[in-house]
This record gives C-alpha cells, sequence and structure tokens, in this order.
C-alpha cells in the first residue's frame, strides 16, 4: 500500500525501506527489518544483537507497555486500523508516543482516510498507509485543518484552555 | 377486492442521496418519488435482477433495497410491512404547522 | 438584548465550529462528488449530527447541558423555517432535531448554527456525546454547585477527542450538582454527582456503566469522591480503558456498562486508578485559574428584588383554578427569594410531545426575553424551562404561555409523556410512538382529573435502544414487531430519583395498539383504588407489587 510521511515534500508518495520480515524467516544480519509483535518478544535480543534497525508491527490488542523499557531500541512501530470505526491503535499511539516517549516512526497501517489524518497526527502517528486518492494532498493540509484545539496531546500543541491562561497572563502583567 | 398479498411481488428502494428522500426505481432505470411508477418484480428471480439493477444505479441514492408489495385489482401497489407503508406514505399523525400557533 | 449567564464563546471556540463546518462541506461535496462511498462518508456525517432516517436526513444539534439563550432559539426556529418544515423535536437528551433536512443544505444549516455559538458536533457516532446536566442548573433552590461549569468543561475536552472519535460505542455523561438528582447519573455511560464530604469539600461521585438500551443497567460507583480539578484527568482515564478493552466484537455488547458488568467493578476500578496514577499529575490537570474563569461566566444574574407575596397571583390563583394546578406542577422554587423557575410544557393534550413550530419557538423565545433574563432550558423530560422568573411575572407568563399553548399543568402528570420518536421517523424502530403517546395524552386531558392521579412518569420507545427512556418510566411503554405488527411491552415502577433509581417490571405478554390506552386506564384505577395516604403511583407499585396491577391490567382487555 503506498507510504506516506507527514513533511515529505507536498505529500508524495514515499518508499518503504523496511523489510517486513515473515515469523519464520531467518532474521538478516543486517538491513531494516519490521517483525511482528510475537517475533520481538520470542526474538527480542537476537534481534538487537544483529546491525541495523528494529521495527514492530503491533495488532490494537497487543500490550504496549510490553515495549516500554525498548522503545529508545525501535525505529518503527506500526498501528493497525482493521476498519475506519476502530480506534484502539489511538490509544497505543498517544501510551508510545507520551507515556514511554517512543522517538522512532510511528505508522498507521490498514487504509488510512484522508478524514482520520488529523486525528492521527494528534495521537503522534507519523506515516500512514493510505489506498485513497488525494490522500498526500491531505496529509499536508491536515496540521492546519483545526487551528485550536482543546487538548493536551503528544503532538505538543497548546490548547485553548493553555492560550487563554497565557493571554490573560500577558493582559494581568 | 382481490389482493395479491404472497410477498412475491416486490420493488426496489432507497433514499435519495443529496435530500434523503424516498424513492423507488421505475422501469426505465431512473428513481422515482412516485411508488405508483415504480418498476415490479413478479417473483424471486426478477426480484434479485431488480435489486441488481437498482445497485447498479445507486450512484445518486444511498444502499437500495427489496420491499415487498401487495397489488389491487386496479393495479395499486402499497407495501407490506408497516414501516415500508410509512416510507411511502409519511407520518401517522399530524405534524404542527410552522405557524400553527399565533400570539400577540 | 440580555445578556447570557452562561458559557460564552470566545475566539478559540469559535474558529474550532467554524473550521469544523468547512470541514464538513468539503465532506459533503466530496460525497455528492462520489469520491466518498456512503460508507466512509456515514461515519462521518454522523459526526456531524447527520442521521438518516426514514424518509429524509435529521440533524440532531447539541444543547450543551441544555442551555440556550433566547438569541439561540430564535435562530433554531429560524433554521426549521429555512432548512425543514418549520418545526424541530427536543429530545431526551437536551437536544434539538430537524427531521427533514437535505444533506445538501446540511453545511449550511450548520454555518447557520456557529453564527450564535452552536453545532451538532458528536451528538451522533461513537464519541462522547453532547454532554447533559440538571435542567434547573444554576437557579434550583437545592443546588450544592453549578453543574454546568464542569459540563463546559467536559464539552471542551471531549469536542474532537482525537483519542476518543471511535470508541467501542458512544458515551454520554450526565452531570448534577444537586441532591435531588435530576440528571439520571445513574442510567449514563458516565454520571458525575457532586456532592461536599465531611471535610467540606466539594468533588465528584464518578458512577460508571448505568445505561438503558438492550441491556439495561444501573451505574455503579467508581469512585466515592474525586477532587473537582482532577476531573478531566480521571474521565481520560476512564475512556482510555474502555477504548483499549470495551468490547467490539459485538454492536450489542460494546456499552462500557457490559465491560464494567463482566470484569467486575472492583477491576475497573483497579484498571482506571492504575491508568489514573499515571495521567493525574499531566497537562490535563484543571488549574484554579480555568475554573475560575469558567465558572465567572456562569454568574448568575443579579435578579432584582421582587416580592415573594404576589398580590396578583393570590388573586388568579383563587379565581383561575388551571393556574392555580399549573402553580403546584409547572413552578418549582428558585434559590432566589421572589423567583421561581417556571416549565413550558410541551406536552398539550393530543400533540406530539417534545415538538415546537418555529412560531412558538419564537414566542417562547420572546417570554424568555420579557421575564426570564432571555435565558432558557430543555429538560430531559423534553419541555422548555425559564430558570428565573419572579413570582409577580407569573401570571403574565402564564398568559403567554397560553398563547403558545404551552400552558398545560401537567409536569410530572400523567400527560407529560417522554416518547420517542419511533417509527414514524426512525429508521431503528419497531413500532410508532408518537401516536401512542397522542392517544393516551388525549385520554388522560382534564387537568382535574391528571392532579387526582398525581405523579406518574409515562415513557415509550419505538424499540430496545430506549430512546424514550421506558426501563424508568413509572408505567413504561416499548414498541415491538410481531410479525409486522405493533404490539406494546408494558412495565411498572421504573425510576430514576437518586437512591431510588430502578428499572421497570414487564407486566407480561404485549398489549396491541388498539389496547394500550385502556392498559393504562386500567393500571390507573388499580392504583385508585389501592392507594395510601399521600403515594404516588410508584409507591403504591413498590407497597403492593405487580400482581394486582397485572392482573386487573390483562382482566380488562
Ligand atoms: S427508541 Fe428506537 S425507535 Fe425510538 S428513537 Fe430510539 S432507536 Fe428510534
Amino acid at each position: 500500500m503506498p507510504l506516506y510521511r507527514e513533511g515529505a515534500p507536498s505529500g508524495l508518495v514515499v518508499e518503504d525501506p523496511w523489510l517486513r520480515l515473515a515469523d519464520d524467516a531467518a532474521v538478516p544480519a543486517d538491513g531494516m527489518v519490521l517483525v511482528s509483535f510475537a517475533r520481538w518478544r520470542e526474538a527480542r535480543a537476537a534481534l538487537l544483537a544483529r546491525r541495523g534497525p528494529v521495527g514492530v508491527v503491533l495488532a490494537n490488542t497487543d500490550p504496549v507497555e510490553a515495549l516500554a523499557a525498548d522503545v529508545s531500541r525501535l525505529d518503527l512501530m506500526v498501528l493497525h486500523f482493521p476498519k475506519f470505526s476502530d480506534g484502539r491503535a489511538y490509544s497505543q499511539a498517544r501510551l508510545l508516543r507520551g507515556r514511554f516517549g517512543y522517538q522512532g516512526e510511528l505508522r498507521a497501517s490498514g487504509g488510512v482516510l484522508q478524514d482520520q489524518i488529523a486525528f492521527m497526527l494528534r495521537c503522534g502517528f507519523d506515516s500512514f498507509e493510505s489506498e485513497q486518492k488525494g490522500f498526500g494532498e491531505a496529509l499536508a493540509k491536515a496540521r492546519t485543518l483545526f487551528s485550536v484545539v482543546y487538548q493536551p496531546t503528544e503532538d505538543g500543541r497548546s490548547p485553548a484552555s493553555l492560550l487563554r491562561l497565557k493571554r490573560r497572563n500577558v493582559l494581568v502583567s | 377486492m382481490a389482493k395479491n398479498l404472497s410477498g412475491d411481488l416486490q420493488v426496489a428502494s432507497a433514499n435519495r442521496l443529496s435530500d434523503g428522500v424516498v424513492v423507488w426505481l421505475d422501469d426505465a432505470g431512473d428513481w422515482t418519488s412516485r411508488l405508483d411508477r415504480a418498476a415490479i418484480a413478479r417473483d424471486k428471480r426478477t426480484g434479485e435482477i431488480l435489486l441488481l439493477r437498482a445497485q447498479a444505479e445507486a450512484f445518486a441514492v444511498i444502499d437500495p433495497f427489496l420491499v415487498a408489495v401487495t397489488e389491487d385489482d386496479d393495479g395499486t401497489i402499497e407495501p407490506l410491512s408497516l414501516r415500508e407503508k410509512i416510507r411511502a406514505s409519511g407520518l401517522t399523525f399530524d405534524v404542527i404547522a410552522a405557524d400553527a400557533v399565533r400570539y400577540a | 438584548m440580555p445578556d447570557t449567564y452562561f458559557y460564552r464563546y470566545d475566539d478559540y471556540d469559535r474558529t474550532l465550529v467554524s473550521e469544523r463546518v468547512d470541514q464538513f462541506r468539503d465532506q459533503v461535496r466530496r460525497r455528492l462528488a462520489g469520491e466518498l462511498t456512503e460508507e466512509q462518508f456515514k461515519p462521518l456525517r454522523l459526526t456531524n449530527g447527520l442521521y438518516l432516517q426514514l424518509h429524509a436526513y435529521m440533524l440532531r444539534v447539541a444543547i450543551p447541558y441544555g442551555t440556550l439563550s433566547s438569541r439561540q432559539l430564535r435562530k433554531l426556529a429560524d433554521i426549521s423555517r429555512k432548512y425543514d418544515r418549520g418545526y424541530g423535536h427536543f429530545t431526551t437528551r437536551q437536544n434539538l432535531q430537524l427531521n427533514w433536512i437535505k444533506l445538501e443544505d446540511a453545511p449550511d444549516a450548520l454555518a447557520a448554527l456557529a453564527e450564535v455559538d452552536m453545532h451538532a458536533l458528536q451528538t451522533s457516532g461513537n464519541c462522547i456525546r453532547n454532554v447533559t446536566a440538571d435542567h434547573f442548573a444554576g437557579a434550583a433552590a437545592d443546588e450544592i454547585e453549578d453543574p454546568r461549569i464542569w459540563a463546559e468543561i467536559v464539552r471542551q475536552w471531549s469536542t474532537l477527542h482525537p483519542e476518543f472519535t471511535f470508541l467501542p460505542r458512544k458515551f454520554k455523561i450526565a452531570i448534577t450538582g444537586s441532591p435531588n438528582d435530576r440528571a439520571a447519573v445513574r442510567v449514563h455511560d458516565i454520571g458525575l454527582r457532586l456532592w461536599r464530604n465531611e471535610q467540606g469539600e466539594v468533588g465528584f461521585e464518578v458512577i460508571v456503566g448505568g445505561g438503558l438500551g438492550r441491556t439495561p443497567m444501573i451505574g455503579k460507583t467508581l469512585r466515592e469522591f474525586l477532587p473537582k480539578n482532577e476531573l478531566l484527568a480521571y474521565l481520560e482515564a476512564t475512556l482510555r480503558v474502555y477504548n483499549r478493552y470495551g468490547r467490539r466484537d459485538n454492536l450489542y455488547k460494546a456499552r462500557i456498562k457490559i465491560l464494567v458488568h463482566e470484569v467486575g467493578v472492583e477491576k475497573m476500578r483497579a484498571d482506571v486508578e492504575a491508568e489514573y496514577a499515571e495521567t493525574r499529575d499531566g497537562l490535563l490537570g484543571l488549574s484554579d485559574e480555568t475554573i475560575e474563569a469558567i465558572s465567572q461566566q456562569f454568574a448568575p444574574p443579579d435578579l432584582p428584588p421582587r416580592s415573594n407575596l404576589a398580590g396578583a397571583v393570590e388573586a388568579l390563583r383563587l379565581e383561575d383554578r388551571d393556574f392555580a394546578l399549573w402553580l403546584k406542577s409547572n413552578v418549582a422554587p428558585h434559590r432566589v427569594k421572589g423567583y421561581a423557575i417556571v416549565t413550558a410544557s410541551l406536552k398539550p393534550a393530543g400533540a406530539p410531545p417534545g415538538d415546537a413550530s418555529a412560531v412558538q419557538m419564537e414566542g417562547v423565545a420572546d417570554i424568555a426575553d420579557a421575564y426570564s433574563q432571555g435565558e432558557l432550558r430543555v429538560s430531559h423530560e423534553q419541555n422548555l424551562i425559564f430558570p428565573h422568573v419572579a413570582i409577580e411575572d407569573l401570571p403574565a407568563v402564564y398568559a403567554a404561555l397560553g398563547r403558545l399553548g404551552f400552558a398545560e399543568a401537567n409536569v410530572g402528570k400523567i400527560t407529560d409523556i417522554i416518547a420517542c420518536p419511533g417509527l414514524d421517523y426512525c429508521a431503528l424502530a419497531n413500532a410508532r410512538s408518537i401516536p401512542v403517546a397522542q392517544r393516551i395524552s388525549s385520554h388522560f386531558a382534564g387537568l382535574a382529573r391528571q392532579h387526582d392521579i398525581g405523579d406518574l412518569k409515562i415513557k415509550i420507545s419505538g424499540c430496545i435502544n430506549a430512546c424514550g427512556h421506558h426501563h424508568v418510566g413509572h408505567i413504561g411503554i416499548l414498541g415491538v414487531d410481531k410479525n409486522g405488527v405493533e404490539l406494546y411491552q408494558i412495565s411498572l415502577g421504573g425510576d430514576v430519583d437518586f437512591g431510588k433509581t430502578a428499572l421497570g417490571t414487564i407486566l407480561g405478554p404485549a398489549v396491541t395498539a388498539d389496547k394500550v390506552v385502556e392498559a393504562v386506564d386500567s393500571l390507573v384505577t388499580t392504583y385508585l383504588d389501592s392507594r395510601g395516604d399521600g403515594e404516588r403511583f410508584v409507591d403504591t407499585f413498590r407497597r403492593i407489587g405487580a400482581e394486582p396491577f397485572k392482573d386487573r391490567m390483562y382482566a380488562a382487555l
């Protein structure tokens, strides 16, 4: 599926450099490999011992807590949206970014629709698999779709409540 | 009065995308808001074909489906189920009019 | 024009709502151009309050915590005339439904709403729905604190919440600030009850997992006492647990009540508290300044001193019996001496419950301007409320309401029926609700009789989704479908009063549509024959049980 990355020039499709490793495939000595959560758990030490970055694919029922100690060792996490209406991975994303401090690439898979992008960006996603026409253009505009937000989240934007406080304090001082 | 109550008679219905109005597929393959113009399928097999035709013409309507109808001697058709009767003929009580109550 | 005494949008709120309208306009354009399928578009229109009903689209307008200015109500009248058929339906969730909106007009209707700082956000879909609160908030004599302050804080936090827009199922929050719960907090996904503890601090009791619908349940206490400034962090923790672990395999088991029921409230509490331990010190903590800034906007109007003893009221009371009854049923005590809270009954005999025409809405707005500081409330009983009326003005308000057809002295009585739209409008219905309500209300139209019968809440739903709250009706009526015939299942003894919240007991086999009035009449007769001193219908039911009612009812049919 075409892959898009936030910040890529004018929302173009980007190359996916990762090798998705089947659970029974041998682990290559180098290169960028992407493994399932089960494989990660079972072969964590071997995966970390090799040269080259490792990424993990999670189902939306996998406990992200189990990756808390390893977030700095991983360069990609793929969170899955089996359908538009199943929002579990939004919570996983916020935990990974906000609570565990994961800084690598956070990818949404499962066929993202452009109307989800604004929510996903707010939860810390920065790359997206999508088959939708016009997705790249929509991604380029998604961050400015709403210039006001009400919740503090992992995207670091100041919610309205904070901006109001600041404004009031400027007025007072 | 003889009525065909078998439930074999079917018409294809949907709601129009632009305004939600109830429509039926006519013989020409257009969507009409008049039930008396609806194309009638008289057995299961033609019912399936009618539904396929309706789905092929579904660009401007939402989720077409088949509705079982009865037919009078004079050819008047009426849906069998209460739900479809109400869809065809509207609310069963008088709504309040916009200017129902005037005040001084 | 009078100022408002509730939250006023600032530029942030306005920008967000208008950007949302722009976004929806683009989504509608894409749908009409065929770029989006119905499957893709449906969740988008739903989170903007637009449903497809039997005959048309329906727009559900949010009236946060049921509070409305006269200016807003006039705009709603205007919108109903311009984009609909000149009337609207006030719902049990303090919303307004417009039944005949065109998809192509919906963005314009939403833009018109935005002009008066209103929207239809999150009135549908699997998100945190429009927050409801006590309809007497800010005026009630028994209030500890105005719950609307917190409802507004929750409104903002929940609006376009990026994590909680695709929950397993819809999520309803209700807040009350009074010991007499008028917001039904025990039958919501989360109910919040403000109370004062022994140390004199005010905080929330957090109740989780209540709800009606297919599997009605009374909510359980998740947290006895939550400090107020921790509200959002605690809600976020609860919603996160629900979003992650709520069931998604079965539509009918997806509400939080099922999760609570399946894991048990202790486990639920442990999970929420564990999550909360991580979130509590985060950015969601509410600063005193933020709370104070919002509280100030709800500062009550400066009501000029008015007399408690109004000669004209007394004179009219003695001379006009209907007015005397109206004072009893439609007028409630206000926290300020010389004032009262007046309920305009949207249930004139034989009318569709909760419906108001554009002209009636404008008339109500005029009355609010003249006599109630320009402010109105929508109750979950589908009536409109004037929160600040001087006692001296009651005769004038009564007369003005009479001209609109909204002065029926029936609040809380047998004709103050709650009914959902039912099969006349609703795509999910099994049976009609409105015509049944109309027949019952015509049958019991006489005021003297109604007042003799006393408090009796009839609640009617057209299907198991229970939008008409039939489970908690003193008499609950549920429409069911048997082989294409509308039947009505009758239950007794439901209640939402705090501390007495109960679900009704089903009496027996469902009755046909033409027997519903007789059935209700028989239930009332049984009550009248058996009641003890000062007993309401539901009290008698609790004392003597279902049998006597049941035997006589089925014998009468
Ligand atoms: S209770 Fe059923 S019939 Fe009534 S409005 Fe709700 S979904 Fe429709």
